[in-house]
């Protein structure tokens, strides 16, 4: 019996909607290196739908950097197009936001002067967008430390620190490559709550690599599943939890099902 | 403003460090003491070794002489320009490399051959090109602390992290921005100690070009000392050498402190 929840490749999911924001179009990204050609991405078709928080799941080396750099107008692919609200994606966009696995902060300035460097690029006077940055350091609970520098703060509290300079320009699209894979259990579980809640609320559509299965279908509205050599998308989850979601969600069956049919997906490769 | 590094100092830090600067100050006694004795007990021949004290003395009598600023100036002078040309131009060429990799690759060959060759054999020829006056010595001193800053500056500029670098990107900033507010600060730490070895280089290019051909100046004066064996006014020049080299070194060193606070490998 099919299961309703999963979408398979080449399964309707693909057709565009007015609601769609990001599409990929059979992207191929083959890298050449002196050993040879590596296929780091083979046909890919996503679609992320306004609002939409969607992440992506697979082992090491499927390809999940790849397709967010090409998202992110970092990369060109191969073949295929990425698109942004139907316009070929070919250099990265103010419309996106962009988040790494570590923090990225500059040493030399204080939390406030970090969070203030996208305003500083784009060209707007700090003092035009001091009271925004204030409010989203409050909102990422670093109040006490604005004036601190980053050496002066734990793992965690950097990783909040990105988060408000992403969000203090506004993004309609977050992009995250593992933004807390280098944080403790506990840390990561209360960037999580956050996260949904600040990005639920300014309706910003996300875009998330993970290796994490539980904070996959914890946080997503779908769960892209990617496979290896060649890196390419095994199946789509629809996570229809409700929202919004707590730490109680995780003793949902529904919740258990999920994360095994995100495994099942996986299958081998795991 | 108080500086960073300071707010997770403790009392019991600074008295650590307390006892580590007394530690410094009794080595440094004991050395006095053996220059002082070693010579006066006949250990060793005083004509070899002055003791500290007939140093001293000839330090102060030196300094009152005459001729003495003029031969300080001179020297002063070679190792200051020098040092900013050298840096300046270890800078320059440096940016320029790391900023345009075509001429990085052109240009990496000669730079590697050139570091490898002990930049004091020229002293003679510059001598020959520049003359006995202080353009020789400037040049030495100038080509002698230029390398440290280039390489340091290059090594520098390309170790900036690539996700710095692409979180700019992901901005859309302009090559210039991504020059100015991240590579060139991320840089800058590995820069300074260029800068700061720079400085040696440059006193001892200015000696070096001195001691193969001058009429004056303190490399002059030592050599002219050594040979007139009037060893306790060649140690005094020797001493005011190091002084400059301890001055500049702490100079720097100050202003490293003061400008890069943010720099990690620092122990205090
Ligand atoms: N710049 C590059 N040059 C050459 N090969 C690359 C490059 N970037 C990625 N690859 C290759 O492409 C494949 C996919 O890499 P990618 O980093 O996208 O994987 P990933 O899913 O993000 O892995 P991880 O979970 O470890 O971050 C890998 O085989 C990798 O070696
Ligand atoms: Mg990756």
């Amino acid at each position: 019996m099919p299961n309703p929840k999963l979408q398979l490749v080449g399964a309707p999911f693909t057709g565009a909607s007015e609601r769609s924001v990001i599409q990929t179009r059979s992207i191929s990204k083959i890298f050449s290196l002196p050993e040879g050609p590596v296929t780091a991405l083979k046909d890919v078709n996503i679609t992320v739908n306004k609002g939409d928080f969607v992440s992506f799941v697979g082992p090491s080396g499927c390809g999940k950097s790849t397709l967010l750099n090409i998202i992110a107008g970092l990369l060109p692919p191969s073949s295929g197009t990425a698109e942004l609200y139907g316009e070929a994606i070919t250099s990265p966009s103010r419309r996106m936001g962009f988040m790494f696995q570590t923090a990225v902060l500059l040493p030399w300035r204080t939390v406030e002067a970090n969070v203030l460097l996208p305003a500083e690029v784009y060209g707007l006077k700090p003092d035009s967008v001091r009271e925004k940055a204030r409010s989203v350091i409050e909102a990422v609970g670093l109040k006490d430390f604005i004036k601190a520098y980053p050496k002066q703060l734990s793992g965690g509290m950097q990783q909040r620190v990105a988060l408000a300079r992403v969000l203090t320009y506004e993004p309609e699209i977050l992009l995250m490559d593992e933004p807390f894979g280098a944080l403790d259990e506990f840390t990561r579980e209360a960037m999580n709550l956050e996260l949904m809640r600040i990005t639920q609320s300014a309706g910003i559509t996300c875009i998330f690599v993970t290796h994490n299965i539980t904070e996959a279908v914890f946080l997503s509205d779908k769960v892209v599943v990617m496979t290896p050599r060649p890196g390419k998308v095994s199946g789509v989850l629809d996570v229809q939890l409700p929202r919004p979601r707590e730490i109680d969600t995780m003793k949902d069956p529904a919740f258990a099902d999920m994360i095994f049919e995100v495994r099942s997906l996986l299958g081998r490769h795991i | 403003m108080k500086h960073p590094d300071q707010w997770t100092d403790t009392a019991k830090q600074r008295r650590h460090d307390w006892y580590f600067r007394l530690g410094t100050i009794g080595i440094g006694v004991v050395i006095l003491a053996l220059w002082e004795l070693l010579p006066l007990l006949g250990l060793v021949n005083p004509i070899i070794l002055p003791p500290f004290t007939k140093v001293a003395e000839a330090l102060y009598t030196l300094m009152q002489q005459p001729f003495f600023p003029g031969h300080l100036a001179v020297t002063f002078n070679e190792i200051m320009i020098g040092f900013v040309v050298g840096t300046l131009l270890g800078l320059g060429i440096g940016i320029a490399l790391a900023v345009w990799p075509a001429a990085k690759r052109l240009t990496y060959p000669f730079v590697v051959g050139f570091q490898a060759i002990p930049k004091i054999v020229f002293a003679p020829l510059f001598i020959a090109w520049f003359g006995f006056g202080q353009t020789s010595k400037i040049v030495m001193a100038v080509v002698i602390a230029f390398f440290p800053v280039l390489i340091n500056t290059m090594v520098g500029l390309e170790s900036v992290p690539s996700d710095a670098r692409k979180l700019m990107r992901s901005l859309k900033a302009t090559p210039l921005q991504i020059f100015w507010k991240v590579s060139f600060l991320h840089a800058l730490p590995i820069i300074f100690a260029g800068i700061q070895a720079a400085f040696t280089f440059a006193v001892i290019g200015a000696i070096v070009g001195e001691f193969v051909g001058a009429q004056e100046g303190l490399g002059y004066l030592l050599n002219l000392y050594n040979f007139q064996l009037r060893i306790d006014r060649a140690f005094a020049v020797i001493v005011i050498l190091a002084g400059i080299g301890a001055a500049g070194f702490f100079i720097l060193e100050w202003m490293d402190r003061k400008f890069i606070f943010w720099r990690e490998d620092r122990s205090h």
